[in-house]
C-alpha cells in the first residue's frame, strides 16, 4: 500500500483547533445552589443558554467526591452542555470519564485567573447578603466598571456583568474583558474581548486602534487581520453579518 | 527618613547595574549617605562596576543566613565618602534570599542611610520581586527598543500590585522612567523608538535620559561609575538624573541630534 493517501481514502483527519469555550468555575458543589444561580442567569440572558458547551472547572473545590452526574443534569436542564471537567482529584477524573466527559488537567494561573474573577463576581448577587436585588434588575442595570490608568502588559481588567470603561491606554500584552461593551479612552494596543458571555450586540470602542486581538461574543480578529488603514485612529468594533466589523469612529 | 529605591527593568542588559552604580555615586557626591545592594544573586556584577571586586569578603546571602554581620559585608567606596556597597553572592542562587531576611537588612540600613538603592536582577521572578518588594520609589530602566518597553510595562504592572505598598494599600510606589542607550541620530533615522513614543506607552514621569556613549563601556571596564567622568555626556546625564531625583528641575539634554559641524568634526567634540 502506498504511504501517500489522498483525502478520499481517509475517513477523517485530525486537526488542532482553538475554539472559544466557556468555563464554568464551580465555587460550590451543591447542585441546588447551582440550579438557583442558573435559573437567575437564564432570565438575564436567555441567548446564552442554547446548548452552549461548557467545561466544568472544579479547581476551586476541595472535595474528593462530587455529585457530578447531578451537576451535569442541572446544567442540561438549563441548556448548558457539559463537555468536560477541568481539575479535581483522581475520583473526579474517573467519574468524568464514566459520564462520557473529557478531563483537563488544572491550569497554573494564566487564563484561569480571568474567569476566576469573572465567576467570583457573578456569584455575588446570589449570595444571601445581597438577596434583595432581583436577577432581572441586575441584568438591566449591570454595573459598569471604570478603570483609571494604564492597563499594563500582563494585567487583566474585567467587567463580569456590564461594560468596561478604561480611561487610559491598554498596552500590548494586556487584556481587557467585559460582558458588555469595552470603551478605551486611550490607545488600545492589547487584547479586548467584549461580550464574553456571548452577547453579540456588544462592541469595542477606542481612541487609537492597535489591538493585538479584538473579540465580540467569541468572534475574533487578530492584528494581522485588521485593515492597516484603520490602525492608529479612533475605531469601533461590532459583530455584524456573521463577522467582526471594524469602522473608523467619527 | 531613608528612601528605598529599586532599579529595575524586566529585560536584561539595558543598564540597570550601570545606572544603579552611577546614581548611587551621584547621590553620595551630593552628600547623601547611600548604600547600593546587588540583588542579582548568582550573577554578581555590581562590585565590578563599582571597582570593589577585590574587596568582597561577605555578601548579602551571608548576612541573611547569619554567617556575617551587616557591617562586615558592607564595602566602603574608595572614591566617595558616604557610599557603601552590599555585594551579591556569586556562588548561591536566588532561593537563598528570604523576604524576612531582606526586610531585616533594609530596616537596619534605614537607621543609618539616606538612600538605599536595590539593583534588581533581570526577569520578573523571585529575585526581581524581592528587590522591589520594600521599595518606596522605582527607577525603571528602558532602552529605546520595543521589547525593552514592553518588559518595562510588565514591571510597572508588578510594581503596582506585587510590592509591600501595593499589598498593604499604602501610597503607591513613585515610578520614574530612565531611558538609557538613547542615540538621537538613530532615533532620527527611525532605527530606535523616540523618547515621546516611550513616554506615551509607559505613561510615567521621566527621570532622565542617558545617551548611548563610549564613556559607559569604558567606565564599566575600569570599574569607575560613569558619574565620575564629568566631561562625558553620559556622566553629565547621570548627574542631571540625580539632581531630578533630589527634586530639582533640570532641563533635558542629549535627546536631540546635533549634526556635526566642520569644527566639531575636526576637534572631535560631542560624544566622547
Amino acid at each position: 500500500m502506498s504511504l501517500k493517501m489522498d483525502s478520499a481514502t481517509m475517513a477523517f483527519t485530525f486537526k488542532g483547533g482553538m475554539l472559544p469555550m466557556t468555563i464554568m468555575e464551580l465555587n460550590s458543589a451543591d447542585p441546588e445552589r447551582i440550579r438557583r444561580q442558573l435559573a437567575g442567569k437564564l432570565t438575564q440572558s436567555p441567548a446564552f443558554f442554547q446548548h452552549t458547551p461548557v467545561v466544568l472547572s472544579v479547581e476551586k473545590l476541595d472535595e474528593p467526591h462530587l455529585a457530578l452526574e447531578r451537576i451535569c443534569a442541572v446544567c442540561r436542564d438549563h441548556k448548558l452542555l457539559p463537555v468536560a471537567v477541568k481539575g479535581g482529584p483522581e475520583p473526579v477524573k474517573q467519574s468524568a470519564w464514566a459520564l462520557g466527559l473529557g478531563w483537563f488537567p488544572p491550569s497554573d494561573g494564566g487564563r484561569g485567573r480571568i474567569l476566576e474573577s469573572v465567576d467570583a463576581e457573578i456569584s455575588q448577587p446570589v449570595e444571601p447578603a445581597s438577596a434583595p436585588r432581583s436577577a432581572a434588575v441586575s441584568g438591566e442595570l449591570a454595573a459598569t466598571r471604570l478603570y483609571r490608568g494604564t492597563v499594563r502588559s500582563g494585567q487583566q481588567v474585567s467587567a463580569a456583568e456590564g461594560d468596561l470603561v478604561v480611561i487610559g491606554a491598554v498596552n500590548a500584552g494586556a487584556e481587557v474583558l467585559a460582558a458588555g461593551n469595552i470603551h478605551v479612552y486611550g490607545a488600545l494596543r492589547g487584547r479586548a474581548l467584549a461580550g464574553i458571555h456571548g452577547d453579540l450586540s456588544a462592541g469595542v470602542y477606542c481612541r487609537e486602534l492597535h489591538a493585538e486581538l479584538l473579540s465580540v461574543g467569541g468572534n475574533y480578529k487578530r492584528l494581522e487581520d485588521i485593515d492597516s488603514r484603520l490602525l492608529g485612529a479612533p475605531a469601533e468594533v461590532h459583530f455584524s453579518a456573521e463577522q467582526l466589523e471594524i469602522r473608523p469612529l467619527v | 527618613m531613608a528612601k528605598i529605591i529599586v532599579v529595575t527593568s524586566g529585560k536584561g542588559g539595558v543598564g540597570k547595574t550601570t545606572s544603579a552604580a552611577a546614581i548611587a555615586t551621584g547621590l553620595a557626591l551630593r552628600g547623601k549617605k547611600t548604600v547600593v545592594i546587588d540583588f542579582d544573586v548568582g550573577l554578581r556584577n555590581l562590585d565590578l562596576i563599582m571597582g570593589c571586586e577585590r574587596r568582597v569578603v561577605y555578601d548579602l546571602v551571608n548576612v541573611i543566613q547569619g554567617e556575617a554581620g551587616l557591617n562586615q559585608a558592607l564595602i566602603r567606596d574608595k572614591r566617595v565618602e558616604n557610599l557603601f556597597i552590599l555585594p551579591a553572592s556569586q556562588t548561591r542562587d536566588k532561593d537563598a534570599l528570604t523576604q524576612e531576611g531582606v526586610e531585616e537588612i533594609l530596616d537596619t540600613l534605614k537607621e543609618t542611610f539616606d538612600y538605599i538603592l536595590c539593583d534588581s536582577p533581570a526577569g520578573i521572578e523571585r529575585g526581581a520581586q524581592l528587590a522591589m518588594y520594600y521599595a518606596d520609589e522605582a527607577i525603571v530602566v528602558t532602552n529605546p527598543e520595543v521589547s525593552s518597553v514592553r518588559d518595562s510595562d510588565r514591571i510597572l504592572g508588578l510594581l503596582s500590585s506585587k510590592t509591600r505598598r501595593a499589598v498593604q494599600g499604602d501610597d503607591p510606589i513613585k515610578e520614574h522612567l530612565l531611558v538609557t542607550r538613547y542615540n538621537p541620530e538613530r532615533v532620527t533615522q527611525g532605527d530606535m523608538l523616540t523618547l515621546d513614543d516611550i513616554r506615551e506607552i509607559l505613561a510615567i514621569d521621566l527621570l532622565g535620559l542617558i545617551p548611548e556613549s563610549e564613556a559607559v563601556l569604558r567606565a564599566s571596564n575600569q570599574g569607575v561609575p560613569v558619574t565620575h567622568d564629568a566631561d562625558s555626556d553620559a556622566g553629565q546625564a547621570y548627574t542631571d538624573t540625580v539632581s531630578r531625583l533630589l527634586g530639582e528641575d533640570v532641563p533635558l539634554r542629549f535627546h536631540e541630534w546635533q549634526k556635526k559641524g566642520l569644527l566639531s568634526r575636526m576637534f572631535g567634540g560631542g560624544r566622547r
